[in-house]
């Protein structure tokens, strides 16, 4: 799995696996956090379009519903994919910064 | 643009596979965030984004889940026509109890053969809700412990209605014993003689146990509709057993179906053998409080019916869901 599988969703679905990394949180929860956490406003039809394919791939999963509210949390394969996504990224930064001799 | 009119419009624009898992969280969204044009044509998009990954094959998972849904609703609704086909049977011992029906029944061999079926039609369907929902029970009262607060309230309401049961069983036994007296009341009701008083606690007694059955089975509904868990596993004795609990319960909600038609028929023949033989009986009033007996009897046979008709909707709905495997876990 590569954040291609995402279609056009591919960087909401990485903002919400950014989001669920500090916890489990219901839609507007999410919209809010990587807000304040990118300043990408992510309308409700991209959220929850990235939302379905990251639950049918199995990177998050929903939670008991909390009055008409579902929160999700990020499953131990959506944890490792992060990591992973993000280690490789950390790594693209550092190179780039090292060529611009930053 | 006034948003809360546009709002169960956009809803409606997407599939209604995808509809039925997301559209409820969806909605409280929407009434959260919904704010500019710009925000609609966003969901739009949405809209047209879920109708894509139908038509290419994708998003199994929507299916998968709404035939989850599908088999869970299949299961309440055996378990609340079950719940009602209970008060009708008890309407219906209620009904012959204390009549010349009783006497009768021992000396004609086909009567007792339809109230025996009736019995054992019950024992069945008891047996086999007992057997389909033990897993089911043990998982949702799992949940409630480990923290879902709103299902260990709402698995409360089943409690405190027992409970109000018993302790008005308890009060009704203190009065007919003597323990208790109360003006109007009388311990022992003569034929032909009822007692305002008497018609009262009969009445409340109705009363707790019909509001009791209809919220427990409300609040039981609601309490399993909350819990997405396909499988559970169980330890006992050192050993571990996962159980798909919605399949699990479906071969048993077929039992009870067939159960409540078998009691269905024999209700009916019984109902029939009964008027043959004694139609003064019908034409009186053996009914609660000295009511019309042919009322009660059509009143029992009504909901009868209805539950009936319930549990094989329910199954006909559920039947596709059953035969798909490997539903996926959530």
């Amino acid at each position: 799995m590569d954040t291609s599988d995402f279609g056009r969703f591919s960087d909401p679905a990485l903002l919400i696996l950014a989001s669920l990394a500090g916890g489990e949180k219901h839609g507007y929860a999410m919209m809010e956090d990587i807000e304040a956490m990118t300043g990408v406003h992510l309308g409700p039809g991209t959220l929850y379009g990235a939302l379905s394919r990251l639950e049918q791939s199995g990177m998050i999963q929903a939670l008991p519903a909390d009055e008409r509210r579902r929160p999700y949390q990020l499953t131990t394969r959506g944890t490792a994919f992060l990591r992973q996504y993000l280690a490789s990224l950390k790594k693209f930064v550092y190179m780039g910064l090292m060529r611009l001799g930053a | 643009m006034r948003m809360d009119k546009v709002r169960p419009w956009l809803t409606s624009l997407y599939p209604r596979l995808w509809r039925d898992r997301y559209a409820a969280e969806f909605d409280v969204l929407l009434e959260q965030c919904l704010q500019s044009p710009l925000d609609v044509v966003d969901v739009f998009l949405g809209a047209v984004d879920a109708h894509l990954q139908l038509l290419n094959g994708e998003n199994l998972g929507w299916r998968m889940m709404n035939m989850l849904n599908k088999l869970r609703t299949t299961i309440l609704m055996v378990f609340a026509a079950f719940i009602g086909f209970i008060v009708a049977g008890f309407s219906l011992v209620g009904l012959a109890d204390d009549s010349p029906m009783i006497p009768l029944m021992k000396t004609n061999p086909a009567l007792s053969a339809a109230w025996t079926t009736i019995q054992i039609g019950a024992f069945v369907a008891l047996l086999a809700v007992v057997i389909g929902g033990l897993p089911l029970a043990l998982t949702v009262v799992r949940r409630a412990l480990a923290g879902d607060r709103h299902g260990r309230r709402l698995l409360l309401v089943p409690v405190f209605s027992f409970l109000a049961l018993v302790l008005y069983l308890g009060f009704v036994f203190l009065v007919a014993t003597g323990r208790i007296q109360i003006p109007g009341v009388v311990r022992v009701v003569q034929p032909g003689n009822f007692p305002p008083g008497n018609r009262l606690m009969l009445e409340g007694l109705m009363l707790v146990f019909i509001l009791g059955a209809i919220a427990s089975t409300m609040a039981v509904w609601k309490a399993i509709s909350a819990t997405d868990i396909e499988q559970e596993t169980f330890y006992a004795v050192g050993r571990s057993l996962t159980v798909k609990i919605y399949k699990f319960a479906f071969v048993p909600a077929v039992i009870t179906t067939l159960a409540m038609l078998v009691m269905l028929v024999a209700t009916i023949t019984w109902g029939w053998l009964s008027f043959s033989s004694l139609p003064q009986v019908f034409a009186g009033n053996f009914g609660p409080w000295g009511t019309s007996t042919q009322a009660w009897f059509f009143g029992i046979l009504v909901l009868m019916v209805v539950c009936a008709m319930a549990a094989l909707f329910g199954l006909r709905r559920g039947l596709p869901a059953r035969t798909k495997q490997n539903l996926p876990n959530q």
